[in-house]
């Protein structure tokens, strides 16, 4: 039955040629919107790893003069003297200007075994940063006041990271290099990841470097947490001390909270519009195939009551109809998929092959559903075909 | 002749309801994103408020420092220093407006936090951008000398922080805990104009960072302006030349790229430029033209499709004529000016969902004070499209069908 079908519709491959072309692309459009939609959801469903609310970030531009390192720490914790004195403020970390959620980032390449990473996260914390956060340690520790005596400077890397560089295996101990292995840094302890740029986007491998004097030079932000007690009114009192104390700076408060949103809306509104786009091309293709198949029903009528006439059932016309289409699928869908199948091949874009497998999967069931749908109702109108009618018209 | 052609595709697309709705919704549909994409990038790229003398204006947004051995780089705004010392010694620009990117800060109004874009100007910024004043003026050259406290704000400012007052002038209004006087409203800008947007101007003298400190990166940009767009050309070499004499004064950096560029040559480098300072123009247009060829195959090959099955319905009619000696140039004539018809139907039928689609984008505010429209040069490109849209789904149905053989034709039916 099936290899009799082929035939008849191999006999009309000119004729079906915009049909196979029309589906070939439809299959790709909508490959493309689930690969974004399957990266995001994955992505989506991972745990954020931390805690936003409640937190403020005080941008603020460095116009500070003071050359000496140490005159320049002593500024900086003078600062966060004044900041931890207001009984609203609970945890307080300076950092660089890639602070989750942030438009600014900054990575770094770190070498372990002679072996190469690059594009790792880097972000540059204190002592409270993790419990600011509510941060989770999957092993060791994270800083304390004594990291400075050690010979090794001590290094917090996240999950991604560590996954990366050692596997299953523990990373505790461990020495990775930086600068072109120059510089050796001891591993105290992993993080669980910390989904920084938005729900929608993986975490990525991430060190958290502790802040020394040398770097207080590039703060850029400082980040607290505040009690459920802080209203508008104390952020602006907060402001005019601020202003007071970093006198040639301009300041910024933000929350967190209004960071995410737009962080978030950044990837949502692209999406939604890219979405409502291909909706669109869809139903403009459905209206097209089906006025395409009735078309070719009308077309066959004498061969469709020739059928009927030696003894074919209504069912079995409609079902030959709906299974010719869904043939012309298949053959579409496999043409489609060799060009599909490329992207997890290749790598294209660094993305887990997963999301492009899933991605093809859903957008097969995906045409052959529309294919259907579409000949289930022109299928119909062939089974109505009386065979005398359709044969005194011939 | 076309009147009969005319009559002829009117019959045909009364006669089969079903499928003028399909290729109706279809080409409405596209031309409706098409339009609304032209609309969108017609504001970006062409002269706009305030900024309306784009043609005879280059813009020196970024510098590119470059460290050949390491392969290190280093994009960022020009600074201060390098267009004040070196730029606005050049002849032949008219004017040359300093100002620089904005950035944000926070002022309390009633415990009400709002956020203000603020950015520092030069007074000939006021003399090249054509800002509307809807109360009060800008600051002049003896204003920035004296580094007064004063500022022009914008619409949006002036409704968040003094309300429905009727007017501000001279009220002094507070942002990163400074108090200015208000000396000038002007209507808001759109968020798109990076280069000059701003919620407040304040002379470059008043500035708390250091502006004069040496060095080549900053947060500043300028607008040449030449006399005539003659001398556009001229400026831009003076300007070659002048960056190839700035040293570079850096241990960490040995190659230094700056340009002056047209406005849509600065957004091409900053969405598509290369690291060795050439501008991405063919880049950008090569990756726009790429999309807007694949958002247009699949309306394309549907309507292809459709108008194949329309043509192939007509076979009995196309026998007749050819048998009564049509010949297939005719054919093909009439069956492209049927196509031209119907595209442009649905062309007009886009131009109501454009406008419907646009208004309701424009009060969704996605973009900060970015009003689309459609203009005149809009409707241009639109009926460029439809054009372009009707010759291509009308030619190889056409040709097909020009094909058929007169005896089969009329066999069919």
């Amino acid at each position: 039955m099936l290899k009799h079908l082929f035939i008849l519709i191999w006999n009309k491959r000119k004729q079906n040629f915009l049909f196979l072309s029309e589906l070939l692309v439809s299959f790709l459009v909508i490959f493309a919107v689930f690969s974004f939609l399957v990266y995001y959801f994955q992505n989506y469903k991972k745990p954020l790893g931390f805690e936003y609310e409640k937190v403020w970030s005080i941008h603020f531009t460095n116009s500070v003069k003071i050359k000496n390192m140490d005159s320049l720490s002593m500024y900086y914790d003078n600062l966060r003297k004044t900041l931890k004195s207001l009984p609203q403020i609970e945890k307080v970390s300076f950092s660089g200007a890639n602070i989750p959620y942030s438009n600014n980032n900054s990575t770094t390449g770190l070498t372990n075994n002679g072996k190469k990473y690059n594009r790792i996260n880097n972000y540059r914390v204190e002592n409270e940063y993790k419990d600011l956060w509510k941060m989770k340690l999957v092993e060791g520790r994270w800083y304390n006041e004594q990291d400075i005596t050690s010979t090794y400077i001590p290094m917090v890397i996240n999950e991604s990271l560590k996954e990366e560089m050692f596997g299953k295996g523990p990373a505790t101990g461990k020495l990775i290099g930086s600068l072109e292995d120059k510089i050796k840094w001891k591993v105290i302890g992993v993080t669980a990841d910390m989904k920084a740029n938005g729900d929608f986007y993986p975490a990525g491998p991430a060190i958290y470097a502790k802040v020394d004097t040398s770097a207080y030079r590039w703060m850029r932000n400082a980040l607290i947490k505040v009690s459920p007690g802080a209203d508008a009114a104390f952020e602006s009192r907060l402001y005019k001390l601020l202003s007071g104390t970093l006198k040639n700076s301009n300041i910024e408060i933000t929350h967190l909270t209004d960071m995410r949103k737009s962080k978030n809306e950044a990837t949502i509104i692209p999406m939604i519009i890219f979405m409502i786009i291909a909706g669109f091309l869809m139903i403009n293709v459905a209206l097209g195939l089906f006025g395409v198949l009735w078309y070719n029903i009308n077309k066959r009528r004498s061969e469709i009551g020739l059928r009927r006439a030696i003894g074919a059932g209504g069912k079995s016309v409609s079902y030959q109809l709906v299974y010719e289409s869904l043939i012309l699928a298949t053959m579409s869908l496999t043409a489609g998929c060799f060009f599909a199948i490329q992207f997890p091949l290749l790598n294209v874009f660094d993305i887990p092959a997963s999301v492009y497998l899933t991605a093809i999967l859903l957008a097969m069931i995906f045409i052959y559903m529309l294919v259907f749908l579409c000949s289930l109702y022109p299928g119909k109108q062939a089974a109505a075909i009386h065979p005398a009618i359709a044969l005194h018209e011939e | 002749m076309l009147k009969n052609y005319f009559k002829i595709a009117i019959a045909v697309l009364k006669r089969r309801k079903f499928f003028t709705f399909i290729s109706l919704f279809g080409i409405s549909f596209t031309l409706t994103i098409l339009m609304v994409t032209t609309a969108f990038l017609d504001k970006i790229f062409s002269p706009n408020y305030p900024d309306l003398k784009r043609n005879r204006s280059l813009y020196v947004t970024t510098v590119l420092l470059k460290n050949s051995k390491e392969g290190w780089m280093n994009r960022s705004p020009a600074s201060f220093y390098l267009l004040d010392k070196y730029i606005s010694t050049l002849k032949v620009p008219a004017k040359i407006a300093i100002s620089s990117f904005s950035a944000a800060t926070n002022t309390y109004v009633n415990n009400k936090k709002i956020i203000i874009e603020f950015k520092y100007t030069n007074a000939d910024f006021w003399d090249i951008l054509d800002y509307q004043f809807l109360e009060g003026k800008p600051f002049n050259k003896k204003q920035i000398d004296q580094a007064a406290h004063v500022a022009v704000i914008s619409e949006d400012t002036k409704k968040a922080y003094f309300g429905d007052a009727a007017t501000v002038i001279g009220k002094s209004i507070e942002a990163d805990n400074v108090n200015y006087k208000v000396i000038g409203v002007v209507k808001n800008v759109p968020r798109t104009m990076t280069n000059i947007y701003g919620d407040m101007y304040l002379p470059y003298t008043v500035s708390k960072a250091n502006y004069k400190e040496p060095g080549l990166m900053g947060d500043y940009n300028a607008i040449l302006l030449a006399g005539s767009d003659a001398d556009v050309p001229k400026m831009k070499q003076e300007f070659n030349q002048m960056i190839a004499k700035v040293p570079i004064n850096n241990k960490e950096f040995d190659q230094f790229y700056c340009s002056a560029d047209g406005y849509f040559e600065g957004i091409a480098r900053e969405i598509a430029g290369r690291d060795d300072g050439s501008s991405g123009v063919v880049k950008l247009i090569s990756i726009l033209s790429l999309l807007a060829f694949l958002f247009l195959l699949l309306p394309t090959i549907n309507l292809v499709n459709i108008n194949m099955t329309r043509i192939m319905e007509r076979s009995s009619e196309i026998g007749v004529r050819k048998a009564f000696g049509a010949s297939s140039r005719t054919l093909v004539y009439q069956f492209i000016v049927e196509n031209i018809i119907l595209t442009f139907i649905g062309g007009a039928i886009g131009i109501i969902l454009s406008v419907i689609v646009i208004y309701y984008l424009n009060t969704l505010n996605l973009v900060p004070n970015l009003n689309l429209s459609l203009n005149l040069a809009v409707l241009g490109y639109t009926l460029i499209a439809c054009l372009f849209f009707g010759l291509l789904s009308g030619v190889y149905p056409a040709w097909r069908m020009s094909r058929l053989n007169v005896v089969t034709a009329l066999k069919a039916n």
